[in-house]
């Protein structure tokens, strides 16, 4: 017998059975209800279903909040059953929500800052025990081949590419501001500095950040879903030396050729905005260039790459690490490997700046 | 069966901070096949964690063959050695073939060359039934050959524990069988200790000497004995529920 609501003043009487298909008349039923104080009778009512009782309990709480009460009557054992899942939510104490005060408003701060000091501290953390299993471990030389051709030699069209448009746009703008003046000279030494102090090793690490660092923390944290990273590690392997230093070892040796092809390559991008917008002669390009670099601007970008290296490998891998519960967590981790690795990868340039203008023979300020 | 290999004092532990078991205490015998069990939530799968040394509890002792696995790396090192864990979803790596896989313990922990780490696997693979597979990638296997290839990594390195997180989670009632009686040809056949986490029924008849029953409310132990006696003669109406379930259901 399918159900039937009838109203009567104050009184409202579920009569028959009553499923998932009446849920639509019930609540019309139950919003309309302005009087204080409500019947609703049970007397002839068979069977509810959960989503009808789910339904009664959430729209009797809204009306309770309201003045409004709703007296259940009569119900049968089995509805009293169904009835009773909800007042057990019912008598379960919901923490409020914070209000936004002024002291809330710290605690957000101090909650926000002791999580980064969580993260800094446990990326500090992961760092040294990295370097533990690299030089304490072995060499795993098909991974890390393995690593050196993904991050490395699949790599090398977008360094080329990015780093020559870099190097046009710089010439260009350079060359174009300097021209005015007459100093469209200086453009190739200006490009040389910029590119090998700077721009390539920079947007190299920008790049392998964005490709492998994601694809690290994709890869470990999909490994820590699946539960293969538990696997390793009750098997006994030492899961830094396993996971980690590969993706370390790897870095170290193709980022350094990375960041000279880059350095090349933004240096042709220049030579290239020279002949194009300014007529210059690639010998005059390639002179004035060869007259303003010293050897110690090219180390200088493999010096960085290392420290670049670290940070790429080391924190896509323990934000990897770090994933728990399901998907969804390991695209947060890959964002979050991203976004840490460049913001490292800027504060250490700007720490290595200070250092570079004590280091470089005729520099000073 | 009286020898102790596991012994746990007092766990108290959970996740992040909140509590799951509470001062719990239970032992594992040589060469018994254990079955833990309960309702969802009540710490099964996490007291397996603690005994594999994936977690530290917030207090107590696990002791694997009287050593407490926490006192030094060392010793979890070396407990880490003499157990094999069958995880859930079986675990493989997904770069690796599954022969790979059952190779990964013996290139790490042995002196053995290629050729006999791959006499070893295969022979492992072949009690499990999954010589056939051997080539194959994990991922593109089902999933009850992922857990048999998975039980092959496990025993490669013959552990005298082997620990299993549902077994038979996803699989068919055939497969589930099938699982279980190459488990229990382990248990029969190399005398290793099993300790099975596992809330199917026909499983837990079939093949385990002791049952311990978890329940969440409690946060521990509410019944241990055989699951024939449990069944039929406990007077604990959890326990009385959950074996009072018609089998298959």
């Amino acid at each position: 017998m399918k159900g039937e609501i009838v109203h009567d003043g104050d009184i409202i009487s579920f009569t028959g059975r009553f499923n998932i298909t009446d849920i639509r008349e019930v609540t019309s039923s139950l919003e309309g209800i302005t009087a204080s104080e409500t019947i609703l009778n049970f007397t002839n009512c068979k069977s509810i279903d959960a989503s009808i009782a789910a339904r009664i309990w959430s729209v009797s709480e809204a009306k309770k909040r309201k003045g409004i009460s709703l007296l259940c009557q009569s119900m049968n054992t089995d509805i009293q059953k169904t009835f009773a899942r909800f007042r057990a939510i019912d008598n379960r104490s919901i923490a409020p929500a914070p209000k936004r005060t002024l002291l809330y408003n710290f605690e957000d701060i101090g909650d926000r800052v002791l999580a980064t000091w969580d993260t800094v501290s446990g990326l500090l953390s992961f760092t040294a025990q990295a370097f533990r299993a690299l030089f304490s471990g072995k060499v795993r030389g098909p991974i890390t081949a393995y690593y050196m051709e993904q991050s490395g030699v699949m790599a090398v069209p977008i360094v080329i590419a990015l780093n020559w448009l870099m190097g046009v746009v710089l010439g260009y703008q350079a060359g174009y501001q300097m021209k005015q003046f007459g100093g469209e000279l200086f453009m190739p030494a200006l490009l040389a500095y910029s590119i090998c102090w700077e721009i390539g090793p920079m947007m190299t690490a920008v790049l392998v950040a964005g490709r492998s660092g994601s694809a690290f923390a994709a890869e470990i944290g999909t490994m820590k879903v699946r539960q293969e990273i538990d696997a390793l590690e009750v098997m006994g392997f030492n899961l830094y030396g396993y996971v980690v230093t590969p993706k370390m070892i790897a870095l170290f040796i193709v980022m350094p050729l990375l960041v000279t092809v880059a350095n090349f390559a933004g240096m042709a991008g220049g030579l290239a905005a020279g002949g194009f917008f300014l007529k210059m002669p690639s010998a005059v390009y390639i002179a004035e260039v060869r007259k303003a670099l010293i050897p110690f601007d090219l180390y200088w970008g493999v010096v960085k790459s290392f420290f670049y290296s670290t940070i790429i490998s080391v924190t896509g891998s323990y934000m990897g690490m770090r994933v728990r519960g399901g998907p969804a967590a390991v695209g947060k981790a890959t964002t979050s490997a991203v976004v840490v690795s460049i913001f490292l990868v800027i504060l250490v340039d700007a720490l290595l700046s200070l250092v570079f203008v004590h280091l470089r023979p005729g520099l000073s300020l | 069966m009286t020898e102790k290999i596991i012994q746990i004092e007092s766990l108290t532990g959970g996740y992040d901070g909140s509590v799951v078991l509470q001062n719990v205490s239970m032992d594992v015998f040589k060469g018994e096949v254990l079955v833990i069990v309960g309702r969802s939530g009540c710490g099964k799968s996490t007291i397996t964690r603690y005994m594999v040394g994936l977690q530290k509890p917030y207090s107590g002792r696990i002791l694997f063959d009287g050593i407490d696995i926490w006192s030094s790396s060392k010793a979890l090192d070396s407990a880490r050695r003499r157990w094999g864990v069958l995880f859930q979803s079986g675990a493989l790596l997904g770069n690796y073939t599954v022969i790979e896989n059952v190779m990964l313990p013996l290139k790490e922990f042995t002196n053995l060359n290629r050729v006999e780490m791959m006499d070893v696997a295969l022979s492992k693979l072949e009690v499990v039934g999954m010589e056939h597979a051997a080539f194959e990638n994990p991922l593109e296997i089902s999933g009850g050959m992922q857990k048999r290839a998975g039980l092959a990594r496990a025993m490669v390195l013959d552990p005298e524990v082997l620990f299993f997180d549902e077994p038979s989670a996803g699989l068919d009632p055939v497969t589930s069988a099938e699982l279980d009686e190459t488990i229990l040809s382990v248990n029969r056949s190399l005398g290793t200790t099993l300790v099975i986490v596992t809330h199917e029924l026909p499983s837990i008849f079939a093949i385990s000497d002791r049952v311990i029953m978890l329940d969440p409310d409690e946060q521990g132990i509410i019944a241990t004995g055989s699951a024939r006696d449990l069944a039929d003669n406990s007077e604990d109406p959890r326990v009385r529920a959950f074996f009072g379930r018609k089998i298959g259901e």
